[in-house]
């Protein structure tokens, strides 16, 4: 009799319950569907048809008395067999939970009283396999709770021996891997020789390369700390592997994790026990099941300091909104559409098998937008039809399929798409002829799709491709970016100068070069635009768990009173202030866009008082319409400044230097009008000098290249530009902060918008008269006046790219709030001043990681 | 062998555009043999399947005509006959497709045949094999004798040196007089390409050598140390998917060289399935080249029978 170990109580022998025991023979399909779905007509082949769609298992008799085919039979037909992988192990470990799966938490099993449950199915046979129990939010506290006491022990350790730990996690993983495998491949009804063959690889890689980042953390980190508690929350289309993703660096770096898992999800349960199981440190990781509405109880905990969420856009969109004001920091990683684009120069076999990984198998999770030249369409099509009718769907648990099922969502929402889809004037090809009510949903082509069409909008669900033509390759670069979505992307040419050009054109986080979808743990993955700003893996990951030393705990400075419809809405009307007692010379009047002064739309002003409370002059009173041409005259300037070399911007930054340099005197007698002391000034703006040269050196310096296991040929981490940052300047340090948040983000390659520092704005529009004559005109816009209403047009601007915001709590909560918008990330100061003189505040390296985003460009080689 | 393929004009503008991704073929090479698995019965079948596309083939220095004969006498009976009782297949007439040798052994090999009383045909190698750096007044008249012989089937090596150099009209040219040649006799052209330097050249070498009139293409001589592998095989199924769906002339394809054990030769045989489909799957358009599989595998129908591991005296050398 078969004996499995487990990792609990010792030794379990004996085999499950045999009704249990799920026959793997080809079954007779149940009465409904005689005639309708037959292997042998079906051009898509069923490995396996599910022999049980509702509670009980009439095919199971019959499977009796139909004979297993004959070696004779089989050598006429050369049809393939089921290769059964045996579940034995997952139902046993399920057994020793009675079937009935609780929390994770602190090291042990949680089943507390009176919870709902939810059945855990196998997705193909809807069979139960366990029930699980649905946390409460007094179960989130707890363990929001264990994870916050187990920081201060594991935060503490030296980095050698959290490394030590989770290379003994990586060990437990390989020894139950079977387990591991099979569970996972039984309750998402995944391929299992996807799940065994590279995600369970995977994870222990990622340990593996975690350790050795926890390992050199002093030496290589120095300067950042753990963040603490970190909130992660998972929705269904997340295989277990994504949580790996992120609770590695996070625990690597000391963090300690609370897990929200989706109901029914028993492998991250599993992992969990695995790591309790260890001894030491219990609570570090921390797994409840629940439903999707505790995660806004989850991320709103006051221990909880960074909140990293895997789900839907919208589902983000919502959080994000939830938890403007609410304290942590929030990572999200949205939607799970990739894009392929496929030129005339590709290698179209090839190219088609990079659709088959990227859509029609159980790597991904998501569909595929296809991109295909117009010259290549008839030939790919007739390939990519030819390769479907290969493609094998079955049980996740036959070793020989290809695509398993995923659950009834995965299936309706496909379904709701094609239907969509097809009444919008699209083709669509599927291989085979699939029974409405079966498990399984066919590899899905969807063609002619117009751009304008709200399909052609919608994400692409799993297993379908959307396929659309283009003619040139500067076309397939607009239509590519053309979508709100930033997640990843493949280019297949084999003209090394036109995949370059694509590869860096594309706005997305990874983008592979004649491949699709390689993973590799060294390799930082994330995205931009609404597939959200997160990174997982490499360096950019650990950055994702970790603040400068020093910095105080984030709190929550959440105002009920905040009404969200009318921050900012109002400009208070100004009026003459009195004597003018003008400065001399007098100071500029006007906002600085397009290279230029301009009159405000409002055609009014506002005073600027000095110290002592006299009018030192007007400045110009900016508005909705002055911000809308200040982001057009920024976008107009990105692509110039976008291509020039970092040579070539640190220059022109050292040229701002000197003529700072050269303007010393006034600007420090400006500074010393708003109380600063003339000494004090001296230095506020030799430090600004200092700081506009300390950031054109480091222009020169971005991105670097990764040599990663497996793959022949670099990865390069690319640091490119946001687009159009606008950034709100803090009140104190007026010109120290502006100048240093300016060269940050013109080092990085962003053009910018700016709202100088509300009191003394003077200094700031005193650069703008050196900016107009250095600069490219739009590069730099600055718009002065009611920073509330500034804010407001800026928070809700769908055109730009990212924002930070240095100045009230609750503008900050305004910012997080109506970033939800485009869902550009934001950095906000939460009320609190920041000490701008200091170098590790004002030119640290927590700016030069906010001003750029990583892509990941691979470059497989080979001839 | 019935449908015979006469062969095309050439046509350059079907290679000149052509670009294979290196890395990419690696990639699905590695996929294809984790993807599909057969076990059990399906298993048992398939492997008596490989056995009737089998070359059965010797090519060595030390070649005499006992080794020979002993060699046809192992095509007619390649698996004991008790085994096939036991699967219920030993009516089904399973032999290899076919014995492959030197052309010096052409006429032993077909005499044993005969006086075994089977009609397996006699393939031979020819043409300078394995180097092909002969002149082509020499290939030609070898190709001649080897037909005179008795071969039926005629394994040609092309010249690699008008691969490297480009030479593409030159190459079409001298696969079209081997074709002549053979008259009769099925030609298998050799892409030995294990010294093509590309995969791109793989793939134009094939696509001539179906333009030439081939009636099969086969990876490599054996004698090279790249052999059949999975990556070059998957750029020539997809010349002759190309070319089948250019002409609608199916194509043989034939690896050689390295395909010693019984879970290779299974894979070969999805590879087919998946690549080209089941149509492929006939003696008459799939073979391999191979000598010490055809041991491998009835040690694994053995094993099927009976649950047990064979001992080497349990079955017949070959």
């Amino acid at each position: 009799m078969l004996q499995t170990t487990f990792p609990s109580s010792g030794a379990w022998a004996g085999s499950p319950d045999p009704r249990r025991d799920y026959t793997l023979s080809p079954v007779a399909p149940p009465p409904g569907w005689r005639g309708r779905c037959r292997p042998s007509t079906s051009k898509f082949l069923w490995a396996e048809r599910p022999a049980l769609l509702g509670g009980k298992r009439p095919a199971r008799v019959m499977a009796a008395t139909r004979a297993r085919p004959s070696a004779r039979e089989i050598f006429a037909t050369l049809e393939y067999g089921p290769v059964p992988e045996s579940h034995a192990c997952a139902l046993a470990w399920l057994d020793t939970q009675d079937r009935r799966l609780g929390h994770y938490v602190s090291g042990k099993w949680l089943k507390p009283e009176h919870r709902n449950s939810v059945p855990c199915q196998d997705p193909i046979t809807g069979e139960s396999l366990a029930s699980c129990l649905q946390a409460q939010a007094e179960d989130v506290v707890a363990a929001v709770e264990v994870a916050g006491k187990a920081f201060e022990n594991w935060s503490g350790l030296p980095g050698a021996s959290r490394a030590q730990h989770l290379i003994r996690l990586a060990k437990m993983i390989q020894k139950h891997q079977r387990l591991l495998w099979t569970l996972e491949s039984l309750v998402t009804g995944r391929a299992v020789r996807e799940i065994r063959d590279k995600d369970v690889p995977l994870a222990q890689q990622l340990l593996q390369y975690h350790a050795v980042q926890a390992c050199t953390q002093e030496e290589v980190l120095a300067g950042w700390e753990p963040m603490g508690v970190v909130g992660l929350i998972l929705s269904p289309t997340f295989s277990f592997l994504e949580m790996m993703w992120r609770i590695c660096p996070a625990l690597a770096v000391g963090c300690t994790v609370v897990v929200l898992v989706p109901p029914a999800s028993p492998t991250p349960l599993l992992l969990a026990q695995l790591a309790g199981e260890l001894g030491s440190f219990p609570g570090i990781l921390n797994v409840i099941s629940g439903p999707a509405s505790l995660g806004p109880v989850l991320a709103s905990q006051p221990r909880v300091q960074k909140v990293a969420f895997c789900g839907a856009v919208e589902e983000g969109r919502a959080l994000r909104r939830t938890l403007a004001g609410r304290g942590a920091e929030l990572g999200l990683a949205l939607g799970t559409e990739s894009l392929l684009v496929l030129t005339e120069a590709a290698d179209v076999d090839s190219a088609v098998e990079g659709v088959v990984d990227a859509a029609w198998s159980d790597r991904s999770a998501g569909g595929l937008r296809l991109l295909i030249q117009e010259s290549v369409w008839d030939e790919t099509m007739r390939r990519l039809q030819e390769r479907m009718a290969r493609l094998r769907a079955g049980r996740g648990l036959d070793g020989a399929v290809d695509m398993g099922a995923r659950g009834a969502a995965a299936h309706d929402l496909a379904q709701r798409y094609v239907r969509e889809a097809r009444s919008e004037g699209a083709q669509v090809f599927q291989a085979g002829d699939v029974p409405s009510d079966s498990p399984f949903f066919p590899p899905t082509l969807v063609s002619d799709l117009l751009p304008a069409s709200p399909c052609s909008q919608a994400e692409v669900p799993w297993p379908v491709v959307a396929a659309s033509r283009f003619r040139t390759a500067k076309e397939a670069l607009a239509m590519a970016n053309r979508t709100p979505r930033g997640g990843s992307a493949s280019v297949w040419s084999e003209r090394l100068g036109q995949a370059l050009e694509l590869g860096y054109g594309l706005q997305v986080g990874t983008v592979w070069i004649n491949a699709h979808g390689l993973r590799n743990s060294e390799v930082p993955t994330g995205g931009c635009k609404e597939s959200g700003s997160s990174w997982h893996g490499g360096l950019d990951g650990l950055y994702e768990y970790l603040r400068p030393s020093g910095t105080p705990g984030r709190l929550a400075y959440f105002s009920e009173s905040m009404n969200y419809d009318t921050f900012g809405l109002a400009v208070p009307s100004t009026l003459p202030a009195g004597p003018e007692i003008g400065p001399s010379p007098t100071a500029p009047y006007g906002l600085f866009i397009g290279g230029r002064f301009q009159a405000p739309g409002a055609r009014s002003s506002r005073p600027i008082q000095d110290s002592q409370g006299k009018l030192h002059s007007y400045v110009a009173e900016g508005g909705a319409k002055d911000i809308r041409g200040a982001v057009e005259a920024a976008h107009q300037a990105t692509p110039g400044w976008v291509s020039q070399s970092p040579g070539a911007r640190a220059s022109l930054l050292w040229a701002l230097a000197s003529a700072l340099e050269r303007r010393e005197s006034a600007l420090a007698s400006r500074l010393e009008r708003h109380g600063v002391e003339f000494k004090a000034a001296k230095v506020e703006v030799e430090l600004s000098v200092r700081q506009l040269r300390a950031w054109g050196a480091r222009a020169q310096a971005q991105g670097h290249v990764l040599q990663v296991a497996e793959l022949k040929g670099p990865v390069l981490r690319l640091r490119e530009p946001l687009g159009v940052l606008a950034i709100v300047c803090p009140d104190e340090w007026p010109l120290l902060a502006f100048v240093s948040l300016l060269a940050a983000a013109l080092a990085h390659g962003n053009s910018v918008v700016l709202v100088p520092s509300g009191a003394c704005p003077i200094p700031a529009l005193e650069v703008c008269q050196d900016m107009a004559t250095l600069l490219p005109a739009g590069l730099v816009n600055v718009v002065t006046g009611d920073r509330d209403h500034l804010t407001r047009c800026l928070a809700l601007h769908q055109d730009i790219q990212a924002l930070w915001y240095f100045g009230s709590a609750q503008g900050s909560q305004f910012v997080e709030w109506a970033s939800a918008g485009n869902l550009k990330p934001v950095w906000v100061n939460r009320g609190c001043p920041r000490a701008w003189d200091q170098e590790a505040k004002g030119a640290g390296p927590e700016l030069g990681l906010r001003a750029a985003r990583t892509k990941a460009l691979w470059l497989p080689m080979g001839d | 062998m019935s449908a015979r393929n006469w062969g095309t004009e050439l046509d350059l503008s079907w290679i000149s555009k052509i670009q294979v991704n290196q890395p990419a073929v690696l990639r699905r090479a590695e996929q294809i043999q984790t993807r599909r698995t057969v076990k059990k019965e399906w298993q048992a079948a398939w492997l008596l399947k490989a056995v009737t596309f089998i070359d059965l083939t010797t090519l060595s220095g030390d070649d005499t005509s006992s080794n020979v004969q002993r060699l046809c006498y192992k095509a007619k009976y390649p698996i004991r006959e008790d085994l096939l009782k036991a699967l219920n297949m030993h009516d089904k007439g399973i032999t290899t497709a076919a014995v492959c040798v030197y052309p010096a052994r052409v006429s032993d090999a077909v005499k044993a045949l005969k006086t075994a009383g089977c009609t397996i045909p006699v393939a031979s190698v020819a043409t300078g094999f394995p180097a092909g750096q002969t002149h082509l007044k020499t290939r030609l008249e070898e190709i001649r004798l080897a037909v005179e012989d008795g071969a039926t089937e005629i394994d040609v090596v092309i010249n690699r040196t008008l691969v490297l150099t480009g030479q593409w009209e030159a190459l079409y040219d001298e696969i079209r007089q081997f074709r002549k040649a053979c008259g009769e006799a099925h030609l298998k052209t050799i892409l030995a390409t294990g010294e093509l330097a590309s995969l791109t050249n793989v793939y134009k070498a094939s696509m001539i050598a179906m333009m030439a009139g081939s009636d099969f293409i086969k990876t490599s001589t054996g004698k090279e140390t790249v052999n059949a592998t999975f990556p070059v095989a998957i750029v020539m199924l997809r010349a002759i998917r190309d070319f089948f769906w250019k002409t609608g002339n199916k194509i043989g394809f034939k690896p050689a060289g390295g395909i010693r054990s019984a879970k290779d030769s299974l894979a070969w045989l999805s590879l087919i399935k998946e690549e080209l489909g089941d149509e492929w799957l006939t003696p008459e358009l799939f073979r391999i080249g191979a000598s010490t599989l055809l041991s491998d595998i009835e040690r694994q129908i053995y094993h099927h029978v009976t649950g047990r591991y064979a001992a080497y005296h349990d079955l017949a050398m070959c």
